[in-house]
């Protein structure tokens, strides 16, 4: 416990050595990625009243939209529809702030506060939709493991705490992961740029492919992996279909 | 000193995590040689486990630090 303690003492420390960003300055690249996205959503709407759509913009977002839901239903099933919504959200979010990443100093997903803020959002609406399909019962009988003899109540009793445990890890794995990456690519930028410093040359430009490839698989992840923990808790009414299917 | 066991702690993190992805990589490739029509599949599954296998380095980075001031206090004392 000490020793999680003390490093998240140190990143903290860390994070504030690296950059002096303030509450303001945070504000102003979370306010710079949502006028982004709203511009480029005004811009997709002009199109929206023709039969077919011609407006470039609007071309994009339906692709995306395609994209997102062949996630969707791919990962959770036939249900999986109505999860669009916000898994686009969290795409979209990442996304442009990943991409803002590049061309500024700092980003939303660089700081760790606004990815635990996400992946909190992310696990409680999972969390939400489990209550919503299963029932508040059928949802933390969920976490039970399978039907164990009377004899066996301190194995579920084990079970249901690691289970809550990894649940709780969920949202750090969510944070850290996104974190990471985006802060650490930045963290090897500059250390890469200190490496031509002498010489004038920006040897961190040369990372910028695969930071454009982080980019998109971190926002793929998130979405991918909210979808994931979706199905888990979603799954049941589903799976007597199958089932019934397989016994016919 | 710090520095360098820092330096080869995340020298071996890497190389185990490096490990890892290659065989991810090698799996996927294997099965989408094997199997074109479920490359959309297989390309999910495996982000899902690239993501699983990088958390570990990623957590090594941030716990090093901490592990080594700790461990430096330990032998101090």
């Amino acid at each position: 416990m000490d020793l999680v303690l003390q490093s998240a003492q140190t990143m903290i420390a860390s994070e504030k050595k690296a950059e002096h960003i303030t509450i303001v300055g945070e504000f102003f690249y979370i306010g710079l990625v949502i006028v982004i996205l709203f511009a480029l959503m005004a811009w997709a709407k002009q199109g929206f009243s023709k039969k077919t759509f011609t407006n470039p913009m609007a071309k994009a977002f339906e692709q995306l939209y395609l994209f997102i839901q062949n996630l969707c239903v791919g990962t959770i099933g036939p249900h999986g529809g109505k999860y669009i919504p916000m898994i686009m959200t969290f795409w979209m979010v990442i996304f442009t702030s990943n991409v803002l990443g590049l061309f500024f100093p700092h980003t939303p997903t660089a700081s760790l506060s606004f990815n635990l803020a996400m992946a909190l959002i992310a696990v409680g609406y999972v969390q939400y939709e489990g209550i919503r399909s299963n029932g508040l019962i059928g949802h933390f009988s969920h976490f039970a493991g399978p039907k164990l003899p009377l004899m066996m109540i301190p194995i579920t009793l084990m079970i249901f705490v690691i289970e809550i445990v990894s649940e709780v890890m969920k949202n750090v794995s969510l944070s850290l992961r996104l974190f990471g990456n985006i802060h650490g690519g930045h963290e090897a930028v500059t250390a890469m740029n200190k490496l031509g410093e002498s010489v004038f040359v920006p040897v961190g430009a040369f990372l910028l492919p695969v930071k454009i490839l982080t980019c998109v698989v971190q926002a793929l992840i998130f979405s991918l992996l909210t979808c994931v923990y979706l199905s888990l808790v979603t799954h049941h009414e589903d799976d007597h279909g199958h089932d019934t299917a397989g016994a016919h | 000193m710090q520095g360098s066991v820092f330096g080869i702690g995340l020298g071996l993190a890497a190389l185990g995590v490096g490990i890892g992805l290659g065989l991810i990589g090698y799996g996927a490739m294997q099965g989408m040689a094997r199997q074109p029509e479920a490359i959309g599949k297989l390309q999910v599954n495996m982000l899902i486990a690239l993501a699983f296998v990088e958390l570990v380095f990623l957590l090594t980075v941030f716990l090093a630090p901490a592990a080594v001031n700790v461990g430096i206090q330990t032998v101090a004392k």
